[in-house]
């Protein structure tokens, strides 16, 4: 009987199974065993973590530390990402054309046209063509509304107002004629005065009608078609939209631009394109097709994406003692994204979505400093350390001892930093591909699309599930279904949207619903994972065929996410794979994939050159 | 706000508090002196100013509001907390004469709260407005961002004296045991003419 311990070092866990090898070959699993990878992965700094899941692997599995023969470690592929996004549009409104944000509470309801008017000149204007009034910044309510009915009543139609305060109903609830108002206009004092404008509000729980469509705005301001198509884009600007204000000006306009977001050179074994990154995602994966298999790439320096380029190389050259020339970009994820983004020459602060790409790159050694990571356990253990196998063979062989899988299997790892598959064939033989694009990428793509600033967060609702505190005693999850409490929740979680994570409710501070929220969280989750496994399969596919694979074996740390491994089955299913969420030796999960492999890999060796030492 | 014209509150008693049924109101409960034997808070706000900006705050948002007064206690969450309870929506506002206000909610135990502006000083008129805001966006079930809470380390020391005088006089009108009663809110202008 051999005492053995696999021990695989990931980015961000470090996994051990202890096993004992019969003379006959025979395997029993006795223990696994998890703990935090310390330092990065490959590094000497990873030996603490090592020692410390070994220790914890033969004390699960009651062996004392004296019996153990030898230490099996992966020859790990330093596999490092980087991130970088870059916001491609911006909205540019010229000459205060239009008001377009959304007050909580615009007051009244309707369309009102007339001349822009200050609140102080209201007395002296001649009654006759109708106004909007314009009320600046420190206004009392009462005051404004008090010289809005006066003015009615001089004759002067006074048929909408923009307010600067949060007091557009408290205007509208004084007045004897109900106008439309629109309120908390922060920059109220650059609306250009004396110039043709319309205010429009809807009614609670619907939208605006006439100022969001280009002929509504054409009727108010009897546009002929050659201006109708310059106000187009305004139109387009407010859709959606409770209240608005236009203002007819000579020259203003909105404008969507693009910004020149630099160029990404893709180096491929035959080829090598150019591709702007602010062409989007779709033309830069299109671009990568064509070049596979990449051999590098450069970003135009002086750019985030060049700036992203250059801090991944410098990494690995650190900790690969590589030359920083040397090292090669392997793989380039682009996914289009949206970025809240302040609109420019906006006068109420509004917020337009813009495009934005989000790259992930990724950088690949042959060998990491594995021989230095040995050298020390050896030294710090007293056993005998091997450094056996390829992490994805040794993922497939762990793979395999899912209970219902055969071969030909392909694993699905699905990590922080990057996806890997490997596809083993029914001779053995294994083909594996590591891609860019991971958990790291989902949740800084949940981070922008909500404006949270808090990745910290973002990751909790990449994790996690979402609910609704409805009241103190009850939550409404995001499935419809209502959980009730005995003791009210915290008082900071009323009202609020929650993420369930597994240390308590943790309150979201924004104003998204769960609705929202949940839609952003999936789509990102879609965007990177079921992309990168499609991409995934297809590279390591038998002559790119993915129906040649018969089992998919979900592992890595976000194989354990409550929806993922799901969205995966879904894409696959079409192709008539079984897929699913590892579980190893049967009881492990999709956790210890690599290290059981390993401790399978060491005995089929061992018995393969028995019988030869037999003979010698 | 910025025309200060003087305003003279007047708050009528209108009969016992009764509980609200309408989901959509706000109680505001003040304390037994407030815009009685005090007008003013502990930094010289008009009472009349507080309230008409914490109804202001309710009324933007399309809530209705009720004011009522809490006669047996000195103390802000027994205000605010015995408020909320007579709130059809369960939301109240607790405010003390010296300017010390909380929003409360008839579920959470009494010493507990949705919101707390625990230093009267540093409360302004702005302040008070989007105290009423926000406790009429958790009447109607929305998710508010807490109003900023400001802390000035220096105004303990320096309003502590005053503040404590202040609350035992506020003490002086407890009436133990005494219900809260219903207020009807008038604001004038000080020189009506």
């Amino acid at each position: 009987m051999t005492l053995v311990v696999g021990v695989d070092i990931g980015n961000s866990t470090t996994e051990a199974c202890a096993a004992e090898i019969g003379e006959d070959g025979l395997i029993t699993y006795l223990a696994g065993a998890l703990a935090r990878t310390t330092g990065v992965k490959g590094t000497t700094e990873n030996v603490a973590g090592v020692v410390e899941v070994v220790r914890d692997a033969l004390a699960a599995a009651g062996r004392a530390p004296a019996d153990l023969d030898t230490i099996l470690i992966n020859e790990a592929t330093p596999v490092i990402s980087g991130l970088a996004m870059e916001t491609i549009t911006e909205t540019i409104i010229t000459e205060s054309t239009m008001i377009g944000h959304n007050p909580d509470t615009p007051g009244g309801a309707g369309l009102g046209v007339g001349t822009t008017v200050s609140l102080g000149e209201l007395p002296g204007r001649a009654p006759g063509s109708p106004v909007i009034c314009v009320v600046g910044a420190g206004v009392d309510y009462e005051r404004a509304a008090g010289d809005i009915n006066a003015a009615t009543a001089r004759g002067v139609p006074v048929t909408g107002a923009i307010v600067h305060g949060d007091d557009a109903n408290l205007i509208a609830n004084r007045l004897r004629r109900p106008i439309p108002v629109v309120d908390e206009v922060t920059l109220v004092e650059k609306v250009p005065l004396g110039m043709p404008a319309a205010v429009e509000v809807a009614e609670p729980g619907r939208t605006i009608r006439t100022l969001s469509n280009s002929y509504g705005i054409a009727t108010v301001f009897q546009l002929d078609p050659e201006q109708t198509r310059m106000i187009a884009p305004v139109a387009r600007a407010l859709v959606g939209n409770r209240s608005a204000v236009v203002v007819r000006t000579p020259t203003g306009d909105i404008t969507d631009r693009r910004i020149p977001a630099g160029s990404l050179t893709l180096i491929g074994e035959t080829a090598r394109r150019v591709v702007k990154v602010d062409a989007g995602a779709e033309e830069i994966m299109a671009t990568l097709r064509g070049v596979r298999p990449l051999a590098d790439a450069a970003g135009e320096p002086g750019t985030h994406v060049g700036g992203m380029f250059a801090r991944v190389r410098d990494t690995m050259s650190e900790l690969t003692a590589m030359p920083v020339g040397e090292v090669r970009i392997k793989d380039v994820l682009a996914v289009d994204t949206f970025v809240p983004q302040r609109v420019t020459g906006g006068l109420a602060g509004e917020f337009a979505l813009e495009n934005a790409v989000a790259l992930a790159a990724m950088v690949r050694t042959s060998r990491g400093p594995m021989e230095r990571l040995a050298a020390r356990l050896r030294a710090e253990l007293g056993v005998r350390v091997l450094i056996g196998g390829v992490e994805a063979d040794m993922a497939v062989l762990g793979a395999l001892t899912t209970p219902g899988v055969g071969r030909p299997v392909a694993i699905l790892d699905l990590g922080g930093g990057s996806t890997d598959a490997a596809v083993t064939t029914a001779r053995g033989q294994v083909e594996s591909v590591h891609l860019a694009g991971a958990g790291d990428l989902v949740t800084s793509l949940i981070d922008s699309e909500l404006g949270l600033e808090n990745p910290g967060l973002a990751e909790e609702i990449k994790k996690f599930p979402l609910a609704k505190a409805e009241s103190f005693f009850h939550i409404r999850m995001e499935d419809g279904t209502a959980r009730f409490f005995d003791e009210p929740l915290p008082p900071d979680a009323f009202a609020r949207v929650l993420v369930l994570t597994d240390t308590g409710m943790h309150p979201i501070p924004t104003r998204h619903t769960m609705e929202k929220i949940r839609q952003v969280r999936r789509a990102a989750k879609e965007r990177v994972f079921v992309v990168n496994a499609l991409r995934a399969l297809e590279q390591v596919a038998p002559r790119g065929n993915v129906r040649q694979i018969g089992f998919v074996v979900v592992l890595g740390g976000s194989a354990l996410d409550f929806e993922i491994p799901d969205m995966i089955a879904q894409a696959v299913a079409e192709f008539g794979i079984v897929s699913g969420t590892g579980n190893i030796r049967g009881t492990e999960g999709p956790r210890n994939a690599v290290a059981t492999g390993l401790v399978a890999h060491y005995t089929a060796a061992r018995t393969a050159e028995e019988p030869a030492h037999a003979l010698g | 706000m910025a025309d200060t014209t003087t305003r003279v509150l007047t708050l009528l008693e209108k009969g016992p508090a009764e509980q609200g049924r309408r989901t959509d109101e706000v109680v505001i409960g003040v304390s037994p002196a407030f815009g009685d034997f005090f007008s003013r808070t502990i930094v010289d706000l008009p009472h009349a100013e507080v309230l008409r900006e914490l109804l202001a705050g309710v009324e933007e948002q399309g809530v209705h509001a009720r004011v009522v007064r809490v006669r047996g206690s000195s103390d802000l969450a027994v205000i605010a907390h015995t408020a909320a309870k007579l709130s059809g929506s369960g939301i109240a506002i607790g405010v003390l004469s010296r300017g010390t206000t909380m929003i409360h909610q008839k579920d959470l135990v009494r010493l507990s709260n949705l919101e707390l502006f625990p230093q009267a000083p540093l409360m302004d008129l702005e302040t008070f407005r989007k105290v009423g805001r926000n406790a009429a966006r958790y009447a109607k079930g929305e998710s508010p961002q807490p109003v900023p809470s400001r802390n000035d380390y220096m105004a303990r020391p320096r309003w502590q004296a005053k503040a404590a005088l202040l609350h035992i006089k506020e003490t002086e009108f407890v009436r133990a045991g005494a219900a809260p009663v219903e207020l009807e809110v008038l604001i004038r202008m000080a020189d009506a003419g």
